[in-house]
């Protein structure tokens, strides 16, 4: 196989290449082959990737290849070259978290998502570049370099997932692991042109995974598709008894749902906070998401969200409360071994009342079901920008340089993904445009607790119709 | 008059949590903290006297999609 048909295996969306695997038309191997020379020829200007395991992942591929052809059942990710946010814990493997503090951390064991995805018969090429202990929403990494956008370069991937966002982007992988506890596979999946979701709070096991906060985090896939990211979320998603915090609640078959039918589905559009100030490009590119998805038979109302000035004061505290309390000791012993953006971000969050961070948690439940009464009886979903600002540079969110404006511009970023983990609510960012700039837009599709299905299945019929999750940028395998 | 609020936190943190601040930024992003405390003061009177966290898990059940 030469250079060009590697690649083109490459650009393969993940449910494709895995029928090319099933049907015995490429192997393994050669994915997984394809996939390393990718990052030998295309890592050097994106930096997606803090450490990859080449022969580990290639044995690992070789055998199941063998496993294939002996006729056993494959799993539903069989023999695709996956990587992930170097924050997910395998028995023995280098886990930096993005960080000097864990760069030689190896953990002595496993995340259940990891045994998950690895059960289904993917194979795991290494760390993926991402944002210190995964507390920025850019990509900034002083540690192991900025994760640079393969759309332009000097501008931010988003973040924390920021290698996650880039690889897929730049088609190294078919997906990845990403985390999200403010917006941290959103935002990477917009402002990097894919697609990633954030499952209902309590949806995925945590365990074996870098906390941030307790309350908030939430494991998730970036992938090229809405029917990628089914795939994925029905491998990770369910029940775990080594997290106790994770739901019963059934997984439904994703892929089922997605049937390209919204007709009669009725998508609310917010008429408050989510549009304050926003770019006259990403409001024009929303429109036209807007457009597509009427024009698919879903029915656009208005819905007013309530009590968005207490969620804003409520989730803007949980995760720097509990982000700062589990960083205290090392921020005690080791402070110059964060950066100056995080080390300032978490120092602050010290100060904030126990009383203030109760009664944002106690809340929570009561502003959710008023979320529920008022905006999902009046839609099934709703949707809106993932960001309200285009995708802004490296430059000017770089805080550790002292950019003017660089504090406020950083905490704009993820101002219309904050919220929606305070409400715990599912959310799929989806790509919808470019910017005159030529950087990525995307919108977020919101749906009730456990909605995952509905939220992919909208996220769905929206590309049936689009190809902005199609495009190629021009740092790419 | 009343201390710079970034002072005030700064008397707090070491006091209660022996931590030092690390950065000029710390002390922009602590100064930050009143659009915090002006938020809060907006809530005041809204949490009733029976709320509490676990609320919130049974809030997702309460509320969660029964039909796609």
């Amino acid at each position: 196989m030469n250079t060009r048909e590697k690649v083109s295996w490459l650009h393969l969306s993940l449910t494709e290449a895995a029928d090319a695997l099933k049907s015995g038309a490429v192997t393994s191997v050669e994915l997984t082959t394809a996939a390393l020379e990718a990052f030998a020829r295309v890592d050097k200007s994106i930096n997606s990737a803090i450490w990859l395991e080449g022969a580990a992942a290639l044995e690992a591929a070789e055998a199941l290849d063998k496993k294939r052809l002996s006729g056993a059942p494959l799993g539903p990710l069989h023999g695709l070259p996956l990587a992930h946010k170097d924050m997910y814990y395998k028995a023995g493997k280098l886990s930096t978290c993005g960080s000097s503090i864990r760069k030689d951390f190896r953990p002595h064991y496993t995340a259940t998502v990891m045994e998950r995805l690895e059960d289904a018969g993917s194979v795991t090429l290494g760390g993926l570049n991402m944002a210190e202990f995964a507390q920025n929403p850019t990509g900034h990494n002083q540690h192991f370099g900025h994760c640079r956008n393969p759309w332009n370069p000097d501008y931010c991937t988003g973040g924390s997932s920021s290698g996650s966002g880039a690889a897929v982007a730049a088609r190294l992988v078919y997906g990845a692991l990403g985390s999200d506890t403010g917006g941290s596979i959103r935002l990477p999946a917009a402002i990097c042109g894919v697609t990633g979701i954030k499952a209902t709070q309590t949806r995925v096991s945590r365990h074996g995974v870098m906390p941030l906060s307790f309350s908030a985090d939430n494991v998730g896939p970036l992938t090229q598709t809405a029917r990628d990211a089914a795939r994925f979320l029905g491998v990770i998603a369910g029940h775990d008894p080594k997290d106790p915090t994770s739901a019963s609640e059934p997984v439904p078959d994703y892929e089922a749902a997605l049937t390209g039918d919204i007709r009669g589905m009725r998508i609310g559009v917010p008429t408050n906070y989510f549009f304050d100030g926003i770019d006259a490009e990403v409001q024009a590119a929303f429109d036209a998401a807007v457009a597509v998805l009427k024009a698919r038979g879903a029915v656009i109302v208005s819905v007013t969200m309530p009590h968005m000035d207490a969620v804003s004061a409520y989730g803007g505290i949980v995760s720097r409360v509990e982000g700062a309390t589990i960083h205290a000791q090392w921020m005690r012993e080791r402070p110059q071994d964060y950066a100056v953006h995080l080390s300032g971000r978490l120092y602050p969050s010290q100060s904030i009342p126990g009383t203030y961070y109760l009664e944002a948690l106690a809340r929570r439940g009561a502003i959710l079901k008023a979320v529920a009464a008022e905006v999902f009886g009046a839609c099934d979903a709703f949707i809106t920008p993932t960001l309200r600002m285009k995708t802004p540079t490296l430059l000017a969110t770089d805080i550790d340089a002292g950019t003017p404006g660089a504090i406020e511009t950083f905490q704009d970023v993820s101002i219309n993904t904050r919220p929606i983990n305070y409400l715990g609510l599912p959310s799929v960012s989806v790509p919808c445009g470019l910017d005159s700039h030529g950087m990525p837009i995307g919108f977020q599709i919101q749906g009730r607790p456990f909605a995952e299905a509905r939220v992919l299945k909208i996220a769905d019929a929206y590309q049936r119709d689009t190809d902005w999750h199609r495009r190629l940028p021009p740092n790419v395998a | 008059m009343q201390a710079p609020l970034k002072e005030t936190v700064a008397l707090q943190v070491k006091t209660w949590s022996g931590i030092d601040q690390p950065n000029a930024a710390a002390g922009t992003m602590a100064d930050a903290l009143s659009a915090t405390i002006t938020g809060f003061t907006a809530l005041r009177g809204l949490l009733a006297f029976e709320d509490e966290p676990s609320s919130f898990e049974a809030a997702l059940q309460a509320t969660k999609e029964t039909t796609a």
